[in-house]
């Protein structure tokens, strides 16, 4: 098990060794250039701007101003380009609102996935199961920019509720249950439609693998002994069921953390996914490399956790 | 097993509940507003340090957190902020061979005056071999028709500007030192920009300077550019008297010291400052006492008066501290004289201040405002229409329903920006006058204002806007005339050719237009563009680029066929860096490649001038010209929309007569932003600072 | 000496695909939504050969009537016009083809890519497919997004750029699968007693490994489609898509955002249209995986 950690990690470093070379090299060949100000204004002289370029090494060579950037960043020195601050303190203040969307989000997917895939599998080939096997399409298939507007609109219509940041400003509550509250929907709704992919994937998911394992021949064994239909079906199949799924969180971590740009914009939600944008657009190298480099890690070491855990819990898996 | 079975319906259901119940909670709990204001915006504000910032969402933070020494009033009219009184002079030296013809110079010019106001004369005086003249502004002609009555020839005088490619350090002085000894009147040097005065005006000593400069930085990038001045050298002077009393947010006393530190920060290598070019003539900053400063110009420069609205910065919290530190400490959470405090900022949601209540002009009424970014423009309207923010820069097309609804008050205020179609002049196809004239004509301006801007707008007359003071009303606008532009463009040479598209020498009419993605409105002209084009025969293809790839592609570098654009404007008149021929490189702002010897002249006078009615003149002649040379279609002047709700705050402010005046919320001249600390809203009447 | 390839015997009288075609037959779902999927490439074969011969039906698309902007569904245009007054109806038929052609192309590009890679990977083995699923591991951390963002700014919005970079970082899951089946196929008899003889790689893995892996990569084929679709829509909707006038599914809603308060056609409509265009791949291809699939022949 040490080895094979050992070995991971070993990889893992050289992974993001490559990524960080990779997004720099595509963001700095990306036309365009840095600058905190509008480039078309009209009192920003030619010695501002070359000042401004010598301080980020924007006047070196590719490959330096890439060392001047790795090797900021190891050092925690780096700046960003757009407002001269920490980039790893910028990336640190919109972790915990970014995790917690995302949390929800997971948190929504799995539930509403379990139940309804449970609910497919437990009605294989009957109408309720094609009725939730469509919906789990319907649901893949929605535009997420879409939904987001036709429920701010909804909500705003019918309930004069806007969903902004992570809770009302402004307002006075009456007490911790009303401020509880108030940041569980500032979550939740943004979360909801985050979820909405995720609910169909796992739904379909689940009901696969259950309806797969009850065909095993052990299952067989088990009704042929007369066990309860219902013993076998939640103790046996959905346990086995389930173990899977520790795997796809890993893989769901760059998708949630990535695609949340848009949801993040029409909520006013201070996420990650709006640093993210917002560096790609002011071509703030610094920050762009920063959190591509802290998404993949974060996203490796989720990788690494998933298959160490599935090892624990399932002995049939041997890590190598 | 019916606990697992329990969790699965249970989980989700339990997860259903608590959001439903979160709702509905939201929607009954009473809503206890604060006394405070909801200012929305799309941006986030990148500093608030005001000498960094260039984006408005920082600079409308600042703006209630800093002042300066002069601002503008409702009617856009200069007066005293910090400063409680200011000064216009002017310093002019004539320079003789011996100090005795200074004498008879100074007697002459005695008897030879009639009457010194008439002249702007206050005093003079001698100064060894110089005859000092203290005159106040305009004044620079006058001193003119001033040597003429000497009788005894002033010395001349020679000033050489120079910029090199690095900073100048003090090679100039060097120089100045080494050949010149005691005729170096002047030696001044500004990060790449230097220049030296000497008396006379010797060939020779040009030459050595240039060989000198060369050896120094290398042939390449020095400019030496000789002017014979007039025979004086003309220092305008602007005293201010500050404001005694005034303490920063955190008690320290705010003096002339502060000014002098602020000025030495925009000038700081270190600092990216964005308002660099507005100090570039200033020779010196003094301060003579505490509440004194003296800024000397090396010469007249006519914006000057408004650089000094720049908001004045604390010496004693940052003298001490590098500058690449004020990012992390000082630009996160200033401090200020202004009329709100800073209080928290909580990154992408909100910067709050707080009432500041030490203000020198009395505390405002508001507990505080609260600056909030909404990335999204419809999550923007939304939050206005739910009353999260309290004002909402309305979208043309929205106006009409809220100026029908009783709840709200709808202001319209014109703005400083105009839209655009430049024409890139180095095409060969937009280098005739002829072409461009009928281009002008082809293109329904009037249906662009009625429909893409739903009447909120006026049909643009060239490089100045109505609102401005040297706008000249009497520059007719080209009508909308699709038959006199195809006459145009027979007379031209570009005949139909067999698809309907024009031809010329065997090349067809057919160009790109191009924009940023992004952008309601540039989209739209660029389709009518389009179609309008279309309809007399010349083909456009549009093309839309994000902001970044946009500008460093293709306008910058002076890629482009045609581009639309537009320039939102402060209320300066200067507007060398947008059409004076020097400005056409890539990079610069004159883009399109205008030049004319006509324009550069009037450019470069109107910044030396400080006669009202004169600049005024030379303003009308420069937008006559540049209208009739059609560099751009000049589309339109878009006026600013926006909307509040009605119940939400009165304005109580002090009147002439020392009064309260109550009144509802207008709008002025100069918008709302400059009187906001006297909104109130009416439901906490009778709290806050009175 | 013996050249031709020893088929995997067949037990049953059909052929393996003749009862998947049966089964798909079955699904009625899947029937349905393949017929979508046909109407929908009709609709826009259609119109963009309408389109292409310059004949405006039901109206042109392209032509604006600022008199009737911003109108609600009526008589004259089923679902409005947008605020330039183009008819939003005329607009959706002919960016259909737009949305297909991205779907179809994109999936073909990282078809091409993913199998490539993933065959070599599988079928080598050892340090190759180590090497190889690094690589991929690397570009799937990658939030694709952002990835997709970047590269349609460095090469500049078209549509074959758009379906170019669409492809290009799509093909990572493909890859892993194809590699998966030829990790398996690579120890199954047939492909053991070609090796023994005498046949080479690329022989081996485009005769015998690849025909055999066809079932699923059709299958990831046809559910890569919505995602492209999809992808391009989102692209759109921030201004990266393809260039106006050319409507698009995206950008008639990414221009219609502005005025959603004041004219719900504007992305009522369009968003529809992406909904059930992907909605019919989905299915389809789902309908497809069931049919193709091994295991549940033994029911």
């Amino acid at each position: 098990m040490t080895a094979f950690i050992f070995r991971r990690l070993l990889i893992s470093v050289v992974l993001l060794f490559f990524i960080s070379l990779i997004s720099f090299f595509i963001i700095t060949l990306t036309p365009g250039s840095p600058y905190p100000w509008g480039e078309l204004n009209p009192k920003v002289s030619e010695e501002v701007k070359r000042v401004f370029r010598a301080k980020f090494h924007l006047d070196r060579p590719l490959h330096e101003q890439y060392g001047f950037i790795m090797r900021d960043l190891f050092t925690g020195e780096l700046r960003s380009i757009k407002d001269e601050r920490p980039v790893l303190e910028k990336i640190a203040e919109r972790l915990p609102a970014t995790l917690v969307l995302n949390f929800g989000a997971l948190a929504l997917s799995l539930s509403f996935g379990l139940l309804l895939g449970v609910y497919g599998a437990r009605h294989a080939g009957r109408p309720p199961d094609m009725i939730t096997s469509v919906l789990a399409f319907v649901f893949i298939a929605l535009p997420g920019f879409w939904v987001s507007y036709l429920l701010a609109i909804a909500l705003v219509n019918y309930a004069a509720i806007p969903i902004l940041g992570t809770h009302t400003i402004g307002v006075t509550f009456a007490n911790g249950l009303e401020v509880f509250l108030d940041r569980w929907w500032h979550v939740m709704l943004p979360a909801s439609i985050l979820a909405i992919g995720g609910i169909a994937v796992q739904s379909r998911f689940i009901r696969a693998s259950m309806i797969e394992t009850l065909r095993e021949d052990y299952i067989r064994t088990a009704r042929a002994k007369g066990l309860d239909e219902n013993a076998i079906f939640y103790r046996h199949a959905l346990r086995n069921s389930v173990r899977p799924l520790i795997t796809g969180i890993g893989m769901l971590l760059p998708a949630l953390i990535g695609g949340a740009v848009i949801i993040e914009n029409i909520f006013a939600y201070p996420g990650m996914g709006r640093l993210g944008y917002e560096a790609v657009l002011e071509r703030d190298y610094p920050t762009l490399v920063a959190l591509n480099f802290v998404t993949a890690a974060l996203v490796l070491v989720g990788n690494l956790v998933a298959d160490v855990l599935y090892a624990v819990v399932d002995p049939r898996v041997r890590l190598e | 097993m019916p606990r697992v079975r329990t969790l699965i319906v249970g989980i989700p259901l339990l997860l259903a509940v608590v959001t439903g119940v979160s709702l509905w909670t939201v929607a009954r709990v009473s809503v206890d507003k604060k006394n405070e204001m909801y200012i929305g915006s799309i941006g986030e504000p990148t500093t608030l340090n005001p000498v960094q910032a260039a984006d408005a969402a920082s600079s409308s933070v600042t703006g209630m957190i800093f002042n300066g020494l002069l601002k503008y009033n409702a009617d856009l009219e200069i007066v005293g902020d910090l400063a409680a009184e200011w000064d216009l002079s002017q310093r002019s030296t004539f320079f003789f061979a011996t100090p005795e013809e200074a004498v008879v110079a100074a007697a002459n010019m005695e008897a030879g005056i009639a009457d010194r106001a008439e002249l702007h004369l206050r005093r003079y005086m001698v100064e060894g071999n110089r005859l000092v003249l203290e005159l106040s502004l305009p004044g620079v002609t006058d001193s003119q028709k001033l040597a003429e009555k000497f009788g005894v020839a002033p010395l001349p005088v020679h000033t050489v500007s120079v910029a090199a490619p690095q900073a100048m350090g003090d090679a100039l002085e060097q120089f100045a030192a080494e050949d010149l000894a005691s005729r170096a009147v002047r030696v001044w040097s500004n990060g790449n920009l230097g220049e030296l005065v000497f008396l006379g005006n010797e060939v020779a000593t040009l030459e050595r300077l240039r060989v000198y400069l060369g050896s120094k930085f290398g042939e390449v990038g020095v400019l030496i550019e000789p002017v014979l001045a007039p025979p004086f050298l003309a220092e305008p002077e602007v005293t201010f008297q500050l404001h005694e009393g005034v303490r920063w947010h955190d008690g320290a006393p705010f003096t002339s010291r502060d000014v002098r530190f602020t000025y030495d920060a925009i000038m700081d290598d270190r600092v990216a400052s964005p308002r660099k070019p507005d100090y570039e003539l200033v020779l010196s900053v003094e301060t003579p006492d505490e509440f004194t400063v003296r800024v000397v110009y090396r010469r007249p420069f006519s914006p000057a008066l408004e650089s000094w609205m720049m908001s004045v910065l604390p010496a004693h919290l940052l003298a001490g501290v590098a500058p690449d530190q004020w990012p992390l400490t000082f630009n996160r959470a200033p401090v200020g004289t202004g009329s709100f405090k800073f209080a928290e900022w909580k990154t992408n949601q909100f910067v709050r201040v707080v009432r500041n209540d030490d203000y020198f002009r009395g505390p405002p009424h508001l507990d505080g405002i609260v600056f909030r970014t909404l990335p999204d423009p419809l999550t923007l309207r939304l939050a206005f229409e739910t009353r999260q923010v309290d004002f909402w820069a309305a979208d043309p097309w929205a106006v009409g329903s809220f100026r029908e609804d009783e709840r709200f008050t709808v202001f319209t205020s014109p703005s400083n920006s105009y839209n655009y179609v430049g024409w890139n002049l180095r095409r060969p196809m937009f280098q005739d006058p002829l072409v461009r004239r009928a281009l002008a004509h082809a293109v329904n301006i009037d249906q662009m204002i009625r429909y893409v801007l739903y009447g909120y707008g006026t049909q643009s007359t060239g490089i100045f806007t109505p609102e401005m003071w040297f706008f000249d009303p009497n520059v007719p606008p080209i009508p909308y005339d699709p038959e006199r532009a195809k006459e145009l463009l027979d007379e031209a040479g570009w005949a139909a050719g067999s698809d309907g598209i024009r031809v010329k020498d065997g090349q067809r009419f057919a160009f790109t237009l191009i924009t940023n993605n992004g952008n309601v409105i540039r989209s739209d002209i660029s389709t009518l563009v389009q179609e309008n084009l279309r309809a007399v025969g010349i083909e456009v293809t549009v093309e839309m680029y994000e902001w970044a790839v946009f500008l460093k592609r293709f306008v910058n570098q002076g890629e482009f066929d045609a581009i639309v654009l537009g320039w939102a404007l402060g209320q300066g008149f200067d507007q060398f860096q947008i059409w004076h021929s020097t400005q056409t490189e890539p990079e610069r702002l004159n883009m399109v490649g205008y030049q004319s010897k006509e324009a550069d002249r009037l450019l470069e006078s109107i910044r030396e001038e400080f006669d009202r009615e004169k600049i005024i003149a030379m303003c009308g002649e420069l937008q006559r010209l540049i209208y009739g040379d059609q560099p751009y279609l000049f589309l339109f002047v878009p006026e600013g929309t926006s909307v509040m709700w009605k119940d939400t705050f009165r304005v109580k402010r002090p009147g002439p007569d020392g009064r309260w005046i109550d009144e509802p919320v207008t709008m002025t001249k100069a918008g709302w932003s400059h009187y906001l600390e006297w909104f109130y809203r009416p439901e906490y009447a009778g709290e806050g600072g009175e | 000496m013996i050249t031709t390839t020893p088929e995997p015997i067949e037990l049953a009288s059909a052929s393996p695909a003749g009862r998947s075609l049966r089964r798909f037959r079955a699904n009625k779902i899947g029937v349905f939504a393949l017929g979508m999927v046909i109407v929908l490439g009709v609709v826009g074969l259609v119109f963009f050969i309408l389109g292409q011969l310059g004949i405006p039906w039901p109206m042109d698309p392209n032509a604006t009537n600022l008199e009737r902007k911003l109108m609600p569904p009526n008589s004259v245009n089923w679902l409005g016009t947008d605020n330039l007054g183009r008819d939003v109806f005329s607009r959706l038929l002919n960016g259909a083809y737009i949305s297909l052609t991205v779907g179809f192309v994109a999936v073909f590009v990282s078809l091409s890519i993913g199998v490539t890679v993933g065959a070599v990977a599988g079928y080598f083995g050892k340090w190759v497919d180590n090497l190889i699923m690094r690589v991929v591991d690397a570009i799937m951390c990658f939030p694709s997004f952002f990835l997709i963002l970047t590269a349609v700014a460095l090469v500049g919005p078209s549509i074959f750029n758009i379906i170019i970079v669409i492809g290009l970082v799509s093909w990572t899951g493909t890859a892993r699968l194809v590699r998966a089946e030829f990790l398996t196929l690579r120890e199954s008899a047939y492909v053991q007693a070609a090796r023994a003889l005498g046949q080479r790689g690329p022989k081996i893995i485009f005769r015998h490994i690849l025909p055999n892996a066809a079932a699923p990569i059709l299958v990831t084929a046809v559910l890569g489609v919505p995602e492209a679709i999809l992808a391009e829509a989102g692209l759109s909707f921030l201004g990266f898509g393809v260039q106006p006038p050319q409507a698009t599914w995206g950008n008639i809603i990414a221009d219609g955002k502005t005025y959603i308060l004041d004219a719900w056609w504007l992305i009522l409509f369009p968003g529809l249209a992406i909904l059930i265009a992907a909605l019919s791949f989905y299915l389809t291809g789902d309908a497809l995986r069931q049919a193709v699939e091994t295991r549940s022949e033994r029911q």
